[in-house]
């Protein structure tokens, strides 16, 4: 009990510090980018079949049109261009196996060649090298877990 | 004076232990491509078409803060309105149908879904319970659901063996129904044989843990002539909340769904429902609870749902079978049961239920429950003309 003045009630909070378990299934189509990105290293993604716009991650049915999306598959390029960017001072950690990154590496929003947009890190760390519009190219894991874009290490700055 | 709304498609997937094929938005997807198609409805805001969404699920299910995530894109919230419900599926038909009847949208999408099987079903039950108070007791829907039995048999003598009635019927007519996931032949000694999990309750008393979705759609009285022959009318809904806190309730009476019952049926026109109505699908995911549940619709008095089963009434070719589709005790998830009861009771008004069909059912009454020991009930009751 901590002690406080005769006016003051003390404050009292109840701590809850259980793990709770997920299982998410990937499905069909996200299930299969999995797969691809584990066993190949490959992105694949599917298209719409309204729009033409590869649609991701994979899925079923394209938002945008509100079409059902089918099964159209491409294996993308994985180069691209910095869209957007931030540098994250305060690293997140990764929440599903606890482990801290061992950099923070800053975090970006990358056009793949072919039209697709990533979320991902990149391996440029120097903000004065980060700049909208640099080129990248996809390095992966050597050992990955088949957790799709996890197992992307990052995306490295490219000179072309 | 505002339109009548009318269901004008309803789909169900088949419900399943462990949907492990599927992640959560392609399973609704199974439901909703299902209402798309067959009224050829698109997404949009031009007067005739889907623009308006309500969601519903549970974020302890899920594991996500926003479990609608998933589906979201499929119910053409791109861009677009979209609500979520967090309570039983009736509820979400509720909110659609006062989008609709409000003139505020034109046809609303409803689609509930859950997969118990992505997490611990006692823990995320455990989590429906406040948490500075009766969560660190350990109680979840199982033990809640026994106090409540106990207090139930002990006040009004009802007999394990009546209990164990529910669990015999409900689970035969699930052989009737194509989505059922655990349809059985059982008999009373069957359910009393069957290991007790929390006294007086046995496992074959609850419901299996169980994946699916439903989906349908509403819209006002004008379109839905346009779309099908035979839209079924929501002429009646209500629901009604209990305190949370079990020591403020005599949990032998269901008072909640007392008042949600007089409600409803008073939005429908009915006086004497046991009389007026041809079915119900009651929402029963532990066996009692059918028993004191028709007790708080008025099928029968206070007290007398145990006696009132015996009589043979609520069963198939009875005065009002209860549960043709084999209800939640056959397997439905939480949160979905409810929505599932409203899409059974719409096929048996459009004379599609196949083998579980009521002949000539023209009301129907659909029940949805959320909550430790019936919280908040909610009532609808459903015509075809």
């Amino acid at each position: 009990m901590t002690q406080q003045s005769s006016q003051e009630q003390e404050l009292i909070r109840i701590n809850y510090g259980t793990p709770r378990p997920y299982k998410w299934a990937t499905g069909k189509y996200i299930g299969k980018l999995y797969k691809e990105a584990k066993e190949n290293k490959q992105l694949v993604t599917n298209r719409c079949p309204q729009c033409k716009q590869l649609l991701w991650p994979p899925i079923a049915f394209c938002g945008r049109c509100k079409v059902d999306a089918g099964e159209d598959w491409v294996v993308m390029n994985q180069r691209g261009t910095v869209v957007q960017y931030t540098y994250l001072v305060v690293p997140m950690w990764d929440p599903h196996y606890g482990e801290k990154f061992a950099n923070p590496y800053p975090t970006a929003t990358i056009k793949l060649d072919d039209g697709a947009y990533l979320v991902s890190r990149l391996q440029e760390q120097d903000p004065e090298k980060l700049k909208v519009g640099m080129r990248v190219e996809a390095v992966w894991k050597e050992e990955g877990r088949g957790t799709g874009m996890g197992d992307v290490l990052y995306f490295r700055t490219i000179e072309e | 004076m505002a339109e009548r709304v009318g269901i004008v498609a309803v789909a169900q997937t088949k419900y399943s232990p462990d949907r492990a094929d599927a992640h959560e938005g392609e399973l609704a997807y199974e439901a909703i491509k299902q209402v798309l198609d067959e009224t050829g409805l698109k997404y949009g805001h031009d007067g005739e078409s889907i623009d308006s969404a309500v969601t519903c699920s549970q974020d302890f299910w899920d594991g996500r803060t926003i479990a609608n995530l998933n589906v979201n894109p499929y119910v053409g919230a791109h861009l677009s309105h979209e609500v979520k419900v967090a309570e039983d599926g009736v509820n979400a038909v509720y909110v659609a149908m006062a989008e609709v009847m409000g003139g505020h949208h034109k046809a609303s999408i409803v689609v509930a879904h859950a997969k118990e099987s992505m997490t611990s079903f006692r823990l995320a039950e455990n989590a429906g319970l406040d948490a500075i108070w009766l969560r660190q007791l350990g109680l979840d829907n199982w033990s809640a659901a026994a106090l409540q039995a106990k207090r139930y048999m002990h006040k009004y003598g009802i007999t394990p063996e009546q209990c164990a009635q529910v669990v015999v019927k409900n689970r035969k007519n699930a052989k009737n129904n194509p989505f059922a996931q655990e349809p059985m032949d059982l008999t009373v000694e069957d359910v009393l044989g069957s290991p007790i999990v929390s006294t007086p309750l046995r496992q074959l008393d609850f419901k299996p843990h169980s994946d699916g979705a439903v989906a349908m759609i509403l819209c006002g009285e004008t379109l839905a002539k346009k779309i099908t022959p035979k839209p079924i009318w929501i002429l009646g809904a209500s629901n009604c909340y209990e305190t949370h806190y079990l020591g403020d309730r005599d949990l032998a009476e269901a008072d909640a769904l007392i008042k949600a019952a007089a409600k409803a049926y008073k939005m429908a026109g009915i006086s004497d429902p046991g009389k007026e109505l041809d079915l119900a699908e009651i929402s029963e995911p532990v066996s009692y609870q059918e028993l004191l549940w028709m007790e708080g619709l008025g099928f029968c008095g206070r007290g007398e749902g145990g006696r009132f089963i015996e009589t043979g009434t609520t069963q198939m070719g009875g005065k009002i079978p209860v549960n043709p589709s084999g209800g939640t005790l056959a397997g439905n998830p939480d949160g979905v049961a409810g929505m599932a009861r409203v899409a059974e009771a719409v096929l048996q008004l459009r004379n599609e239920a196949g083998a579980r069909q009521v002949p000539g059912a023209k009301v129907a009454l659909a029940h949805g429950v959320t909550g430790v020991c019936g919280q908040l009930q909610a009532v609808m009751i459903l015509g075809n003309s």
